[in-house]
């Protein structure tokens, strides 16, 4: 546990969390529900499979469970025989009913902490599926081994090792894959995939976005191995993937930590991964000039808010979330935006390596802006580090969760949920990165701030 | 009137730590499928004919195709971690913390519609990892429970188990224990683990269990003649206005209750419910242990449920004469009301997937109002509740003075089976509580109206609310009818083409075709 002093309060960690910000490691299930067609299988007891829902698709921006989540998951709602005898039998008879039941193009069984502390041995259940060609694979995702990131690339490898396999045929130029947020962890990444989709088309590539619904599900993770390169835009999620895919077929990969909000940031991003891939240069330009001009002409129009509003708006921001959110947003309203920047707090707990690769980005977050950052997980120093931070002489906005509420209402500012859990707003396909997505997170700040205001 | 099973009833133990499961206690069951009436008479003869120890003859259907259900745990949460002024430990890895947005939401909601204070829950999980499996996580517990005493300052602090801690055996007893020594708080340990039981239920009462071992004042130095304890969840306060009539008062217990108002729980008058799923633990215990009479009558739904549960009230709170005066304001008030809302309620057909006592509540409000209910799901079934009363015999109630229901069925949330149950009964629109079946039914195109202030359809004014709430939802069909002809659903066309939602457990061999 790390420790730091914020304004003279002492942050000491203990390994409690009140206010959870993410789900377990069998959380991913929702990484597996996000790939259109595919449907989890729960090898767990009988209440993981609706925590892990009502967390992360419901009390999170209402995203809903789709074709193969919510209350749809087979699970063998493990009892006390299960738990005596081995759940190896019941497995097994829930996945051939399943195939019965369920019209899936893709199964992932995912364990929980009750299969694995009894020893139950999946692989032993699934891979006679597997050799009768059904389409099925297996993670162990025990909840006692981390979060929905560790789940989500547990499961990422299980599908690529046992149903995508090997591969040594010949790559396609312009394909590549895309590894970046987390599906359903964070509440905006169905809008935001389809933004980075529509971009990388736009200059040319065509895109393995692999979630959501800008996928062609299993039959997409099929391609993996014919693109010509992954690419990462996360600060950290989705490496080891990229290190497992470079390795296993020799594709190489751009890690892009900023996911890229507004203009600069985005014609920046695009410019860089054409660089990576050789693309022709004049049809780079040519899009991100229409998609400039398109841009520039909503910011023109929204400047006349922004430099003459009478009633003041926020000058300074706090920042609360995933990793790859709490970069991305601040990156955008320090350098489009000019926000004074106070707190930068890490939640999603990001492996020990990649920590100072992300200080790094913060401590150049602009010119002329260099900033610490927080890791803690656990809600209760969450709040005493806003508590102790120093806005200035009025309201701060705060990017946060529903957890920030009381905090915000104390300092009589505002929050803009953007992060797990985001309890008080209703979320479709609504983007806050890219081109478009920048404007939707100018709507939703400023509304927020002066909707309260009279 | 309860000669019929004093033979089966058993004492609740509060002398060890963790409570009696459902099954053991009740003989509960999680699949079913007939007429409401048959299931009325076995569950009869299951009491009577056992004789002894929780002996069941109810037959369960068991199928090999199971979809997530919930788990006690998360009952656990959605009351102990519901208290004011108290705090849940989580003695858990960290996915059993993913409720806390859940329990967090309806606790904010909760706390609101109350009109009290909004603020965040305090659920804290001590966050157990792989090495804590192999070597015992009991040191984290104490540590986690000295940090939220230091943090929080509660009154009293629970502790949920989870299926690890259960299965790596960590001693919370002991730990709990030590920690009320030294903290001079009460600690209290929930058994709560989600395989210990087949039903979620079980979760209500081991947090009840814990409340009456550690809470509830033991020698209570004053009696609240006018206090009575209503053991509810989060909704409205439907209660004070009612009870205030007859010159009552009202002890919300469990969610949103201050460890006081829990503390007086031995002090008051009466004990009633609004579900007797989640009341009878608590209710028959408070009776047993410390005298405090529950309310044995129907349940507060429709006027004969009303007026029987209100004369209860009555006679042992001796205020006959009150409650004479308010069922005969309240008919005449009512009758009109309702009148209007049977006109424009006509020909409509109803459908209730919810917990088990409280879908017989609902079923006879909907046919107060008129509405055809031919069809019912309810999660799970006691055949007896713990007092073992037969005038808490919430089915017979039912069948009895509302007719049958011919198309009942126990399946525990199961979204599979609840396919080939809307698809026979066709409704117009159903009531639900709990998340998952209500978007089946959407994708059906049929509405749903989730009832999240479970107090809505309560006494003579729970009538028209329910009425009301059905005419608003009856108006969303447009929404769900363009979504049914725009959607595919996740099951199989051999799946989608059977009659019999039950096919799998009468012929599990047809998993292997």
């Amino acid at each position: 546990m790390s420790l730091k002093k914020i304004n003279g309060l002492e942050i000491t960690p203990t390994h409690s969390i009140n206010q959870v910000r993410y789900g377990c490691t069998l959380g991913a299930m929702y990484s597996a529900a996000a790939i259109p067609g595919a449907i989890p299988i729960a090898h767990c007891g009988p209440g993981c499979a609706d925590k892990q829902f009502m967390a992360l698709a419901f009390y999170n921006g209402f995203q809903g469970g789709g074709y193969g989540g919510g209350a749809v998951p087979p699970s063998v709602n493990a009892g006390e025989k299960e738990v005596v005898f081995g759940g190896n039998e019941r497995l097994e008879e829930l996945i051939k009913a399943t195939l019965k039941i369920m019209r899936g193009d893709l199964y992932v069984v995912l364990t929980g902490c009750i299969g694995e502390l009894v020893g139950d041995d999946v692989g032993s259940v699934v891979s006679p599926f597997q050799q009768r060609g059904v389409p099925i694979c297996y993670a162990e995702t025990g909840g006692f081994k981390g979060n929905n990131f560790t789940g989500h690339e547990l499961v990422t490898r299980a599908i690529i090792d046992q149903f995508v396999k090997d591969y040594d045929g010949k790559k396609e130029e312009t394909l590549v894959n895309v590894w970046s947020e987390l599906p359903f962890q964070n509440t905006f990444w169905r809008g935001d995939l389809a933004e980075i989709k529509r971009i990388l088309e736009g200059i040319g590539f065509k895109v393995n976005i692999l979630f959501g619904f800008g996928s062609k599900g299993a039959d997409e993770w099929k391609t993996i191995p014919k693109a010509k390169f992954n690419l990462v835009i996360s600060p950290w999620l989705g490496l080891e993937t990229a290190k497992h895919l470079s390795e296993k077929y020799s594709q190489p990969f751009l890690h892009y930590p900023v996911i890229p909000i507004g203009a600069k940031e985005t014609s920046k991003f695009l410019r860089t991964v054409a660089d990576f891939a050789g693309l022709k240069k004049e049809t780079v330009e040519e899009f991100i000039r229409q998609e400039e001009k398109e841009y520039y002409y909503y910011l023109e129009h929204f400047s006349d808010f922004y430099a003459e509003y009478w009633w003041g708006l926020p000058a300074r921001y706090g920042i609360v979330g995933d990793s790859a959110y709490v970069l991305a947003v601040s990156k955008f309203v320090v350098n489009q935006l000019g926000l004074i920047p106070a707190s930068h707090i890490i939640t999603d707990n990001p492996p020990e390596q990649y920590r100072e690769g992300i200080e790094k980005e913060f401590r150049s977050l602009s010119h002329d802006v260099s900033e610490e950052v927080i890791f803690v997980e656990d809600g209760y120093w969450v709040k005493k580090i806003l508590e102790n931070t120093d806005f200035g002489h009025k309201p701060p906005i705060i990017f946060g969760t529903t957890w920030e509420r009381d905090t915000v209402k104390k300092f009589g500012g505002q929050v803009v949920e953007i992060g797990f859990p985001a309890s008080y707003e209703v979320v479709i396909n609504r983007s806050y990165v890219g081109y478009r997505g920048a404007f939707a997170l100018l709507e939703k700040i400023f509304t927020a701030a002066i909707s309260a205001s009279a | 009137m309860s000669t019929i099973t004093e033979n089966f009833r058993q004492k609740i133990n509060l002398k060890v730590a963790d409570c009696e499961t459902r099954e053991q206690r009740l003989g509960t069951i999680i699949g079913w499928t007939g007429r409401a009436s048959e299931l009325s008479e076995i569950s009869n003869k299951a009491r009577c004919g056992a004789g002894g120890r929780r002996e069941c003859s109810l037959c369960e259907t068991r199928g090999p195709f199971t979809q997530g259900s919930v788990c006690s745990e998360q009952m656990v949460e959605c009351q102990a971690g519901n208290v004011r002024n108290a705090v849940l430990v989580q003695h858990s890895p960290i996915g059993c913390a993913a409720g806390q947005p859940m329990y967090n939401g309806i606790y904010r909601n909760g706390l609101a519609i109350r009109g009290l204070p909004v603020e965040n829950l305090l659920i804290t999980s001590t966050n157990l990892n792989e090495s804590d499996m192999i070597f015992g996580a009991i040191l984290k517990l104490h540590q986690t429970i000295q940090d939220v005493y230091e943090r929080y300052k509660p009154e009293a602090i629970f502790v949920s188990t989870s299926c690890a801690t259960a299965i790596i055996a960590d001693d919370i007893e002991s730990a709990s224990a030590e920690e009320q020594e030294k903290l001079g708080i009460p600690v209290i340990p929930l058994y709560c683990e989600g395989f210990r039981s087949k039903h979620w239920s079980t979760g209500f009462d081991a947090t009840q269990h814990g409340i009456l071992r550690q809470i509830v004042r033991k020698n209570p130095t004053k009696k609240q003649d006018d206090l009575i304890n209503v053991i509810n969840l989060w909704g409205s306060d439907v209660f004070t206005p009612m009870f205030a009539e007859l010159g009552l008062r009202v002890n919300y217990v469990v969610d949103l209750a201050t460890v006081e108002q829990l503390a007086q729980l031995s002090e008051a008058a009466a004990t009633v419910g609004f579900c007797y799923t989640l009341s009878t633990y608590m209710a028959a215990a408070l009776e047993q242990e410390f005298g405090i009479p529950e309310i044995k009558a129907p349940q507060p739904y429709g006027f004969a449920g009303t007026d029987a549960w209100l004369r209860e009230i009555g006679r042992v709170t001796h205020r006959e004469d009150k409650v004479e005066a308010y069922i005969e304001k309240e008919h005449a008030r009512v009758r009109p009301l309702l009148e209007k809302l049977q006109d424009k309620l006509k020909g409509i057909k109803g459908y209730v997937a919810t917990g088990s006592a409280y879908s017989h509540g609902l079923i006879s409000v909907m046919r107060e109002l008129g509405i055809a209910v031919n069809g019912s799901l309810v999660f799970h079934h006691d055949p007896v509740y713990d007092s073992g009363d037969s005038r808490q015999d919430s089915l017979k109630h039912l069948v009895d003075n509302y007719g049958d229901v011919p198309s009942f069925h126990v399946s525990n949330r199961q979204q599979y089976q609840f396919y080939g149950l809307l698809k026979r009964i066709n409704p117009d629109f159903i009531l639900i509580r709990h998340n998952g079946l209500a978007p089946l039914a959407s994708r059906l195109g049929i509405p749903a109206a989730p009832l999240g202030d479970e107090h809505i359809a309560i006494g003579y004014q729970g009538m028209v609310n329910l009425g009301e709430t059905i005419l608003e939802v009856l108006a969303h069909r447009k929404f769900h009818e363009d979504l049914r002809d725009h959607v595919t659903l996740p099951y199989s066309h051999w799946w989608l083409q059977q009659d019999d939602p039950y096919i799998l457990s009468k012929h599990p061999e047809l998993i292997e075709s």
